[in-house]
C-alpha cells in the first residue's frame, strides 16, 4: 500500500469484515469476509474503500488460529497501528478476543460442512468504493463490537454492514470527520448525517465527549492526517532540540505528549500552519512601526451629564465610547453607564421608558427566581441537574473574591445574592446552567450594581457574549485560541516560532484569561477597567485578544530568553496573576491595533478577526475585494445582539413554557 | 539512583471543591487561605524533596473539577508518575465519584498497567465535624480498588498532607525500581520515534 503514490491514505484499518449470508438458508452459516477500511484522499477528492484480504490469508485459518496461537494477537494489536491503547483498548481489545474464540467455533462447524468459503473472486465481489461526497449517513452500533452502515446519496445502492472486529470505527468516523461534518440525526442518535459543505474540524474536539455515546473510546490515537499537517512544526523542534541534551529531551516527553493531546483537543491550528485552503500562506509580513498611544482621564459624571438630553436619551454616543475606551467611567458612574455598555439599557431611550423597562426587567427576574425557589426539597431529590447545579454553585460562590469587601466573611449579604444569581440564571439558560468561572463574571457585576435584579440582567447581557466560552464543546474557547495564534504569528514570527517549538502553540496558558476575561489576572478595580473598555467595542472587534497579545508581547523576551518550555510557560504565564499594569497593558493593545490597521498586506484572516473587512478603512482596497469571497469563516466572534438574540429567544422559550404551566416546569430540559 | 534529582509528575484529582488546591498550597507553600478561588484551568507547582536518600522535584498538579472542562483537563494526565485521587469526607457524592477520576485518569493518561500504576487516595477535610463518609468505608473502597494507601488528611490543620504527597513519592520510587530491571529508561524515546518518522516519510 506504501507504493500508491497518487493516492493519499488519511486512514486505513484493517480487520474489518462484512458478515455476508451465504444464503442457503442455514442461519449460522454466515460467510465472514475480512478485510481492510481506508480513506483516500485521490486529487481532492475523498474516498471511502473497503478491500477484502488477500486471498492467501483466508480469515478462516486466522479465526480458527486464535483460538491458542499468538497468530491472532499480532493480527489485531501490530504496534504500529496502536500506539496508545489505553484501559478502554484492552477492555474492547478483550471483548474481541471473546469473539474471536466465538467465531472460530462456529467457522469450523462450517467447514465441516458444506459452507467452506469461497476463494479470491468471491471475495472480491465484496471490494467497493465510494465518494464521501455520495454518502448520505453512517449509522454506527454496538455488539460486542461496532458495525458501521453507509447509506448512499443514491439510494438504490445499498452496500453491506462493515463489522469493525479488530476495532479502529471510532478512528475511522474521526477521520471521516476531517473530511466532511458529521451529525447526529434527530431520529436516531446512532445515525450520523453526512454533509461534506463544510469541513467540520472543530468536530473532532466534540468527539472527545462524545466518543462514550457509542462506547468506541479510542481517541487517544494519533491518525496519520494530524501527524501529517503537524509535520511543519516538528522540524523546528528538532532544531531546537538539538540545542538541547538528550535528558533535557527525555524530560520533554510529557510536555510533547500533552500538546499533541491538545492538538486534538484544539482544532484549527492545523490551518494554523497551512491556512485554509493553502493559497494564504503567511510569509513575513512587514508590520511598519509601532505608533506611541496615550491613555486618558475617566469619563467625569460632568461629561457624562453632559451626553443627556432632557428627556434622559444619551447622545453622541460614539464620542462617549471613545472617551471611555480612552480612560473607563469614573467609578461613580459604573452603575449607569455598565447597563448602556452591557446593551441592557439601548442609548436612544428616555429615562421614561428605562423605567418602564426596569419595572417588566423586575417582573421577569422574579419569576424566574420563584421558579428554583418554589421547589420542595422532594422535588430536589428528584432533579439531579438542579441538584448538581445548586450544589456546584454553592460551593463556587464560596470561593470568589472571598476578599472583596462586597463578599468577605460569613453570612455576607453578597455571597446570597451572588448565589441567588446564579440559581435564577440557570432558570433564564438552563440548557447551559452554571458553569465554573460565571460566578467570576458575576462578581464585579454585582459589586457595581448593588441591586439583583440589573446585576442579574447585566449578566445576562455579559453573558450573551461569553456564552460560547461555556458551553458543552467550548467553541468559543476553540475559535479565540486558533484566532490569538493568527495573530500572535503575524505580530513575531520568531516568538511564535519558539512557542511551537516548545509544544506550545495551542495556547493552553491563555486559557484562564480568555475564559473568564482577565477576571484572575488583574486586582478586582483593574478588571473593571479592562471591561468597560472592551464593552465600547473599541478599537476594533475582538480587543481582548490583543490583550493577550500585549501581555505576551511584554513577557516574550523573558520567556524566550530564559528558554522556557512547556510547563515553565504555564507557569510563567499563571503567575502573572496580580502583576500587571491595566494601563500600560492596554496602551500596548491598543498600539497594536493600530500597527495592524496600518498594515498594508494584512492577510485577511487577520482582518476577519479584528473586524477590519466590516468597516470603510479597508473598503476601497482593492485586495479586500478579490478576497471578499472567502468570507466564508464565520465572523470571528458573533456581535453580541446575535448572540444576545439566540439567548435571550432561548430565554423566552423557557419562561413562555413555564408560565403555562405554573413553577418549576422549565426544568424539562 | 546516584545524587541526580528526578522530576516527578503527581496529579491531584476529583470533584470540584474537595481541596485539591488547598492539598497542593498547603503541601508546597505550607499556607492555608479560606478565600482561595476555585481553580480554572490548569495549575502546577514544584516542590524538592527527599525521599529514603532520594532527590526528588515533585511537580504536582492540580485542575478543574467540572465535567464541562473535561477535555481541555485530560491532556495533562499524560506522563503522570502518580495519582492523588482526592475526596472530601464531609460529601459523599465526592467519595462515590472516586472510581469514576480513577477510571478517567487510567484512560486518558494512557496507563499500560493499571494495576501497577500507584496510585494514593485522600480523604480531605477531617477538621471538619459532620463526616459523610466513615474512615473505613473509605479504607474498604482503596482495598477493593487496587490496594491503593489511604490517609485521612486536612489541609487547613496541616494534617497528614506532607506524608500523603511523600508516600506518593515512595510508591513511585518502588514502581520505578522495579521496571528499572525490565525496560531500559529509553524506551520513552523509542515510542515517541515512530509517530515522527511517519510524519516525515508519509
Amino acid at each position: 500500500m506504501a507504493a500508491d503514490t497518487s493516492h493519499k491514505v488519511l486512514f486505513e484499518q484493517y480487520g474489518v469484515f462484512i458478515h455476508a449470508n451465504s444464503g442457503d438458508g442455514c442461519i449460522e452459516q454466515d460467510l465472514l469476509v475480512s478485510g481492510s477500511i481506508r480513506l483516500v484522499d485521490k486529487d481532492g477528492e475523498v474516498l471511502v474503500e473497503y478491500r477484502p484480504l488477500e486471498d492467501s490469508v483466508d480469515p478462516s485459518n486466522m479465526l480458527c488460529a486464535g483460538k491458542d496461537s499468538s497468530s491472532v494477537m499480532e493480527w489485531g494489536q501490530s504496534p504500529e497501528d496502536r500506539p496508545h491503547h489505553g484501559l478502554e483498548a484492552q477492555h474492547s481489545y478483550e471483548t474481541e478476543w471473546d469473539m474471536v474464540n466465538a467465531v472460530s467455533f462456529k467457522k469450523k462447524t462450517c467447514s465441516n460442512g458444506e459452507g467452506a468459503l469461497n476463494h479470491s473472486h468471491e471475495r472480491n465481489r465484496w471490494a467497493f468504493t465510494f465518494s464521501v461526497g455520495d454518502l448520505s449517513s453512517v449509522t454506527v452500533k454496538m455488539d460486542g463490537w461496532s458495525y458501521l452502515f453507509f447509506k448512499l446519496k443514491e439510494a438504490s445502492v445499498s452496500l453491506p454492514t462493515l463489522h469493525f472486529h479488530q476495532g479502529g470505527s471510532a478512528e475511522f468516523l474521526d477521520s471521516l470527520r476531517r473530511c466532511a461534518l458529521l451529525r447526529e440525526s434527530p431520529e436516531d442518535e446512532r445515525c450520523l448525517l453526512v454533509s461534506t459543505a463544510n469541513r467540520a474540524l472543530s468536530q473532532s474536539f466534540e468527539n472527545l465527549l462524545e466518543d462514550n455515546n457509542f462506547g468506541l473510546v479510542h481517541k487517544l490515537k494519533k491518525d496519520p492526517y494530524v501527524t501529517t499537517l503537524g509535520g511543519f512544526s516538528k522540524v523546528t523542534n528538532y532544531l531546537f532540540d538539538a540545542f538541547r541534551g538528550a535528558e533535557e529531551q527525555q524530560r520533554r516527553r510529557p510536555p510533547e505528549e500533552v500538546a499533541d493531546l491538545l492538538g486534538e483537543v484544539i482544532p484549527g491550528l492545523e490551518i494554523n500552519q497551512q491556512e485554509e485552503s493553502g493559497f494564504e500562506v503567511i510569509t513575513r509580513i512587514d508590520l511598519g512601526v509601532r505608533p506611541e498611544v496615550q491613555r486618558g482621564e475617566p469619563l467625569s459624571t460632568e461629561q457624562w451629564a453632559e451626553h443627556q438630553d432632557t428627556e434622559g436619551r444619551i447622545l453622541n454616543v460614539p464620542h462617549l465610547k471613545q472617551v471611555i475606551f480612552k480612560g473607563g467611567l469614573c467609578h461613580m458612574l459604573r452603575k449607569d453607564v455598565w447597563k448602556f455598555l452591557l446593551g441592557y439599557f439601548p442609548w436612544d431611550s428616555t429615562l421614561e421608558e428605562r423605567k418602564a423597562l426596569q419595572r417588566a426587567k423586575t417582573d421577569e427576574y422574579f419569576r424566574m427566581k420563584l421558579q428554583w425557589k418554589s421547589v420542595s426539597e422532594e422535588q430536589e431529590r428528584r432533579n439531579s441537574r438542579l441538584r448538581d447545579c445548586k450544589s456546584l454553585i454553592e460551593k463556587d460562590v464560596n470561593r470568589t473574591d472571598r476578599t472583596n469587601r462586597f463578599y468577605e466573611g460569613i453570612d455576607n449579604p453578597g455571597l446570597v445574592l451572588l448565589h441567588d444569581i446564579l440559581m435564577t440564571y440557570c432558570m433564564f439558560d438552563f440548557d447551559l446552567g452554571y458553569v465554573q468561572g460565571m460566578s467570576d463574571l458575576l462578581s464585579p457585576l454585582l459589586f457595581v450594581m448593588e441591586n439583583e435584579v440589573e446585576a442579574f440582567w447585566c449578566f445576562v447581557s455579559f453573558m450573551d457574549q461569553m456564552h460560547q466560552n461555556f458551553e458543552e464543546q467550548m467553541q468559543g474557547m476553540k475559535t479565540q485560541l486558533v484566532q490569538l495564534g493568527s495573530l500572535l504569528r503575524l505580530l513575531d514570527q520568531k516568538f511564535w516560532n519558539y512557542l511551537e517549538s516548545q509544544d506550545s502553540g495551542f495556547l493552553y496558558f491563555c486559557f484562564r484569561w480568555l475564559l473568564i476575561r482577565f477576571k484572575r489576572e488583574l486586582s478586582f478595580h483593574d478588571v473593571l477597567r479592562l471591561w468597560e473598555v472592551m464593552w465600547t467595542g473599541l478599537p476594533c472587534q475582538n480587543l481582548h485578544l490583543l490583550v493577550c497579545c500585549s501581555i505576551l508581547d511584554s513577557e516574550k523576551q523573558k520567556i524566550m530568553e530564559e528558554n522556557y518550555g512547556f510547563n515553565e510557560i504555564l507557569k510563567h504565564v499563571n503567575e502573572l496573576s496580580m502583576k500587571l499594569d491595566i494601563e500600560e497593558v492596554l496602551r500596548k493593545a491598543e498600539a497594536i491595533c493600530l500597527q495592524i490597521k496600518g498594515c498594508k498586506d494584512l492577510p485577511h484572516s487577520v482582518s476577519d478577526i479584528l473586524g477590519f473587512n466590516t468597516d470603510e478603512v479597508t473598503a476601497g482596497d482593492p485586495w479586500s475585494e478579490v478576497t471578499a469571497p472567502r468570507k466564508t469563516s464565520p465572523a470571528p466572534s458573533p456581535s453580541p445582539t446575535d448572540r444576545g438574540q439566540g439567548a435571550f429567544a432561548n430565554g423566552h422559550g423557557l419562561l413562555r413554557e413555564s408560565s403555562q404551566n405554573g413553577c418549576g416546569v422549565s426544568f424539562v430540559s | 539512583m546516584s545524587g541526580k534529582t528526578s522530576l516527578l509528575k503527581v496529579i491531584l484529582l476529583g470533584d470540584g471543591g474537595v481541596g485539591k488546591s488547598s492539598l497542593m498550597n498547603r503541601y508546597v507553600t505550607n499556607k492555608f487561605d479560606t478565600h482561595l478561588f476555585h481553580t480554572i484551568g490548569v495549575e502546577f507547582l514544584n516542590k524538592d524533596l527527599e525521599v529514603d536518600g532520594h532527590m526528588v522535584t515533585l511537580q504536582i498538579w492540580d485542575t478543574a473539577g467540572q465535567e464541562r472542562f473535561r477535555s481541555l483537563r485530560t491532556p495533562f494526565y499524560r506522563g503522570s508518575d502518580c495519582c492523588l485521587l482526592t475526596f472530601s469526607v464531609d460529601d459523599s457524592q465526592s467519595f462515590l465519584n472516586m472510581g469514576n477520576w480513577k477510571k478517567e485518569f487510567i484512560y486518558y493518561a494512557d496507563v499500560k498497567e493499571p494495576e501497577k500504576f500507584p496510585f494514593v487516595v485522600l480523604g480531605n477535610k477531617v477538621d471538619v465535624t459532620e463526616r459523610q463518609v466513615s474512615a473505613e468505608d473509605a479504607r474498604q473502597w482503596c482495598q477493593e480498588n487496587g490496594n491503593h494507601p489511604y490517609y485521612e488528611t486536612s489541609a487547613k490543620d496541616d494534617t497528614n498532607v506532607a506524608a500523603a504527597f511523600e508516600e506518593a513519592v515512595r510508591r513511585v520510587l518502588a514502581t520505578e525500581e522495579r521496571t528499572e530491571h525490565l525496560i531500559h529508561t529509553d524506551t520513552v524515546n523509542l515510542q515517541r520515534r515512530p509517530r515522527s518518522t511517519t510524519s516525515c516519510c508519509s
